[in-house]
């Protein structure tokens, strides 16, 4: 019988969708008629299926209605019929009612039935139990699970597997079972491929296998389940599965397990235990199946608890699969490698070559996926040529990717600022391509970026934007250039290019466009320069006739504003400018935070008060922004999901979120330090708060009492805040004060606010107030070493009461903690700087000093990059030029810092850091600063 | 974290030449009560176009697609697409593909194409139930997919026999239900 001749069995099949309710009529019809016609039946449910398949549904009535009369079909024998059947079953058990009604005929069926549609009863049985009929059929899933047919007890394992959710105790009775399956070789049977019913194929075959062992898989997954509260046994499950006589010899069981390995590694936290278990991981690495080396490999490289020689072993596994002929494989060893480069750009350094090769990729995914790749690994030598290439296929590539490509040049544009040229020629192009508004929006934040952080770009990129605005079709973009505009175009020697540009937009847009450009245009009439005044003057003017009464409204008050400027005295023009050009910011996310909580008071008869949000300048919100974005973890998507428009877009937003929370949590913190001192009064002459230092721990976490402390810095006085816990659950402390004694007695200690009483397992503060010394020359940063000591009355605490008894005098006591030193750090607060050079220039050499130290004692495992970081922690200075970044292309870096002191004094500093394996870390460290004794004490404080 | 669980498939779609649909089955695990990525006809169809839109005539194998991976193979006029999890094993779900191409390549001899799928339909969805139940991976060696798949009733003379059977069939069922 062939193809042809069942198609003439009744009108064509092809073509058109049949109807539906032709298809529920006839079904009815054959279904109930006497003797059922196999053949025509099975045409008619293969109708039916391709209706539900391709989206068609039955109202529940309908739907049971047809189940009821298939039900019927279980009267012929036809196994060919029967197959059908079931699936018939299987889709419309979910929209039937009364399923339950089959499960009789099902159960025959998977004892008596044919080999062929048995694995399909005992899968749709699932279907029609629930959790109360499942008890019912246990000894047939345990029969059927430990049946030598591969195809039944994969059918036994499966259904096990979906009706977990509603009967996990009675499938939990089958682990036994299942243990056995998992280790168990199945062999099909011999007639498998020539069976009776379907010998017809047998020509076609090319090859057939004994056995695929996919129970293995089906039992795995099914054993962890049921396993997977007790860690012990899936620990042993792993120990006898992942041997080098591993029974497993599916591949898929093999990922399975690999994932598993993953989790319980993960979950561990325990680099012991990763460890041991990484021989078991590493054996499968070089597996024959691709699957199982790129799992493996996927695996040890998203923990962190393997080292980075074991990481290594996993990048050249992934190496060798760069070139293999299967696309999919490349997909995914690139997607894991990219994926890593996102956080440790130097490990993928190896594979630069086969990722340069895979540019010109055929599968664009993967092209992007090597070129994101390569930008994060490049150096300085290869960045330009990387552009070129990627200038080159820019137009065959859909927006999605032009993002990802985008965003992946603005990083590399901060990591290395003197290659900005190049990346600006090429953003450039790109905003003049074609393009929808996430992508436009891309490539100006890429330039935004440039603009504030490297000043040498900021002209040519502030043309450039002008340029796209004389033709954009995003208000909201054109409305932040001319925002930016505003800011940077005064700065510029030749400001009135871009007044020009500015009004052209007054004359031609719609009015959001055009207030935004007219406060673009008042910010301009703050230059010193009375013929730019007037033009201004005149421009706005012009504005006053506007139809929109937000452009006249706008246009009039600057013109206000900057008539009384003209006129009055120096002190309310700095009011003037402050508010047509305001030079502090207040912070948005306590703002924000701030208003919520007002709100939600509901006190409105007091004013909402604008003085407790700390105001930042320009300056300071640059730092913050520079830090969040080279340091390297902010900059990682919780998701390299590159090519799809929904992740991509949600990417952007919540990048942005993940900044501003660490930008808000470090001023929340230093808010909330000024807020607690404000609290009390014994501080309130000691002014504002200049300065916090992180929190550092005086004790182990485990002792009796738990110590932290945190240095505060006043204009004149120094408050050492320790945060004391008492985890004893018996033991009250009263008048716990802390004794700290100043090494070198510079510093006077003015008073202490001890703790009372501090309860059982209670927390405390207290705080210790040390006049700051200042030396003849008045000078004020001076570093000191404080050795503390925890002083109180211990009293026992009566379990029946609860209490102290009345005449427990208590017991006095001491308790060392560690020593506490103020450092240079302590004193300065990180900022940045555009021009690195300039300022190191501008301090004068004479306030320099220089020596070299061996590090040594930073003791750190992770070598140079390691040392950057203590580093940049100890010091509180920032890195600038993305000198934060080790390459592990040298053996030697150059680290460049900048940051303010409190007293208000720059400082600069120079660190060659090179490293050899005989003397560990060497850095000579070259510091300017705005006085010499202030280099020193910074200088001292390198090591 | 990658995901444990073996429901490793979200849908199997084959399309024809213009991106309409010939076979779709988005799996859900059947008790759970996690709401469907895909609930209505709509959104399914507006997946299935856009996604057809970024694969037809590009043979790439691959794509990441609204958080999923996505397989495919174009054959002559028709497309076929394993779609899982962002965190699946890639070489995994192409195998699956694969494994469900050669069986197909089977139970259609060797005429994959529209017109094929449409007039062998029961052979299709025979084939695509024993590579995939509800989102488990079954198999994935084409011989041993096509194996499975049933060859369809020959003419036969109906027997009075099987009848009597039935009505036994039919009463034991009530028993079962009441």
């Amino acid at each position: 019988m062939s193809a042809l001749s069942y198609k003439k069995f009744e009108d064509s099949d092809s073509g058109a969708l049949p109807d539906k309710m032709t298809i529920f009529q006839d079904c009815l019809q054959a279904f109930n008629a006497t003797p059922v016609n196999a053949k025509k039946c099975r045409l008619l449910l293969s109708r039916l299926m391709r209706l539900l398949y391709s989206g068609e549904t039955f109202p529940s009535q309908e739907a049971t209605t047809l189940f009821f009369s298939i039900s019927k079909l279980f009267q012929h024998k036809s196994s060919s019929l029967r197959q059908m059947i079931y699936l018939a079953i299987k889709e419309l058990a979910t929209i039937s009612d009364d399923v339950l009604m089959v499960t009789s005929s099902i159960m025959k069926d998977i004892q008596n039935g044919d080999l062929i549609f048995k694995p399909n009863s005992i899968r749709t049985l699932s279907r029609v139990l629930d959790g109360s009929t499942v008890h019912a059929t246990e000894r047939i899933f345990k029969n059927c699970i430990v049946d030598r047919n591969p195809n039944v007890s994969s059918a036994a394992l499966i259904s096990s597997y979906h009706l977990i959710p509603v009967a996990k105790d009675v499938v939990k009775r089958w682990t036994n079972e299942t243990q056995e399956a998992v280790f168990a070789q199945k062999y099909f049977p011999s007639n498998q491929f020539n069976n009776s019913s379907n010998s017809s194929y047998q020509d076609l075959y090319t090859s057939t296998p004994s056995s695929t062992f996919f129970t293995q898989y089906h039992a795995l997954g099914l054993l962890y389940i049921l396993r997977s509260h007790d860690k012990m046994a899936l620990m042993k499950m792993i120990q006898s599965l992942s041997g080098v006589n591993s029974p497993l010899k599916n591949s898929m069981a093999i990922v399975q397990l690999i994932k598993y390995i993953t989790k319980i590694v993960h979950d561990s936290n325990d680099p012991h235990l990763a460890n041991t278990l990484f021989p078991k991981l590493s054996n499968f690495l070089k597996h024959r199946s691709d699957m199982v080396g790129l799992e493996a490999s996927k695996a040890i490289l998203s923990s962190s608890l393997f080292t980075n020689e074991q990481h290594a072993t996993a990048i050249s596994t992934l190496q060798d699969l760069l070139s293999i002929p299967r696309t999919v494989t490349r997909f995914a060893a690139v997607r894991i490698l990219n994926r890593v480069a996102m956080k440790n750009p130097e490990k993928v350094v190896v594979c630069n070559v086969e990722l340069e090769n895979l540019i010109s990729d055929s599968n664009r995914s993967i092209a992007t996926y090597a070129i994101t790749t390569l930008l994060k690994t490049g150096s300085a030598e290869t960045v330009d040529r990387l552009i070129k290439t990627i200038s080159s296929f820019m137009n065959d590539i859909s927006d999605e990717f032009k993002i990802v490509v985008i965003d992946a040049i603005k990083n590399l544009s901060l990591k290395f600022p003197d290659k900005y040229k190049s990346m600006l020629v090429f953003l450039s192009d790109v905003l003049r391509d074609d393009g929808g508004f996430p992508f436009k929006s891309a490539v100006v934040e890429a330039l935004f970026d440039m603009i504030h952080f490297i000043p040498e770009s900021r002209d040519s990129a502030l043309e450039n934007l002008c340029e796209f605005i004389e033709d954009c079709e995003f208000t909201e973009l054109a409305v932040r250039i001319l925002h930016l505009l505003g800011q940077e175009g005064p700065k510029t020697k030749n400001p009135t290019l871009y007044i020009r540009h500015i009004y052209n937009r007054v004359v031609l847009e719609n009015s959001i466009v055009r207030s935004a450009a007219v406060s673009a245009l008042a910010k301009f009439g703050l230059i010193d320069d009375p013929t730019i005044r007037t033009s201004i003057e005149i421009l706005l003017n012009r504005c006053l006739c506007d139809v929109d009464d937000e452009v006249r409204d706008r246009a009039t008050l600057a013109l206000k504003l900057l008539k009384s400027k003209k006129n009055t005295s120096d002190s309310s023009n700095i009011i003037v400018s402050e508010f047509i050009r305001p030079s502090k910011l207040y912070s948005f996310p306590i703002l924000e935070q701030k208003l919520a909580l007002y709100i939600s008071k509901g006190a409105f008869e007091l004013p909402f008060d604008t003085s407790s949000i700390p105001q930042l300048s320009e300056d300071e919100i640059k730092a913050a922004e520079y830090q969040s974005k080279t340091s390297v973890t902010s900059t990682e998507p919780t998701r390299p999901t590159k090519s799809n428009r929904d992740s991509t877009i949600n990417h952007s937003p919540a990048n942005g979120s993940n900044e501003k929370n660490k930008f808000s949590e470090k001023d929340l913190l230093q808010q909330k330090y000024s807020q607690e001192i404000a609290s009390i009064e014994e501080f309130s002459s000691h002014g504002p708060l200049l300065h916090s230092s992180s929190i550092i721990e005086l004790t182990e976490k485990e002792t009796e009492f738990v110590v932290l402390c945190v240095k505060h810095l006043f204009k004149d006085y120094l408050v050492l805040q320790f945060n004391v816990e008492n985890t004893l659950p018996s033991i009250i402390l009263k008048m716990v004060s802390v004794v700290s004694i100043p090494s070198n007695d510079y510093y006077e200690e003015d008073f202490i606010l001890p703790i009372e009483t501090l309860a059982p397992e209670a927390k405390g503060t207290i705080y210790v107030s040390f006049k700051r010394p200042v030396d003849e020359e008045g000078f004020d940063i001076i570093a000191e070493s404080f050795s503390n000591t925890l002083s109180f009355t211990t009293h026992e605490v009566d379990p029946s009461t609860g209490e102290v008894s009345e005449e427990d005098e208590g017991f006095q006591d001491e308790y060392q903690i560690e020593d506490l030193d103020l450092i240079a750090g302590d004193f300065i607060i990180p900022s940045f700087v555009g021009n690195f050079s300039n300022i190191w220039d501008e301090l004068s050499k004479e306030n320099e000093n220089v020596a070299t130290f061996s590090l040594n004692s930073y003791n750190s495992t992770d070598g140079i990059q390691g040392v950057i970081d203590k580093l940049i922690e100890n010091l509180s200075m920032m890195a600038i030029e993305g000198t934060r970044t080790f390459e592990n292309s040298s053996n030697s870096h150059l680290l460049k810092l900048y940051g303010k002191c409190i007293n208000g004094e720059r400082i600069a500093g120079v660190i060659k850091l090179a490293s050899n394996s005989k003397d560990g870390v060497i850095a000579k460290a070259i510091i300017r600063a705005d006085s010499f004794k202030l280099s020193e004490v910074v200088l001292n404080s390198v090591a | 974290m990658a995901d444990f669980s073996l429901y490793s498939i979200n849908a199997i779609l084959i399309l024809d030449n213009e991106g309409k649909r010939l076979f779709a089955k988005y799996y859900t695990p059947i008790h759970s009560t996690e709401p469907a990525p895909f609930p209505t006809l709509k959104s399914q169809l507006a997946f299935e176009s856009s996604l057809f839109s970024k694969t037809y005539k590009l043979k790439s194998d691959i794509i990441l697609f609204e958080n999923q991976v996505v397989v495919y193979k174009e054959i002559s006029d028709i497309i076929i697409y394993i779609i899982g999890n962002i965190d699946e094993n890639e070489a995994c779900l192409y195998q699956v593909l694969i494994g469900l191409r050669d069986a197909l390549d089977v139970v259609l001899r060797h005429a994959i194409d529209k017109k094929s799928v449409q007039e062998n339909y029961d052979f299709v969805c025979l084939a695509i139930d024993e590579t995939c139940d509800d989102g488990i991976i079954l198999e994935t060696e084409g011989s041993v997919i096509a194996s499975r798949v049933s060859t369809r009733p020959s003419a036969e003379t109906p027997s009075l026999r099987n009848i009597e059977l039935s009505e036994k069939g039919v009463s034991k069922l009530m028993s079962f239900l009441f």
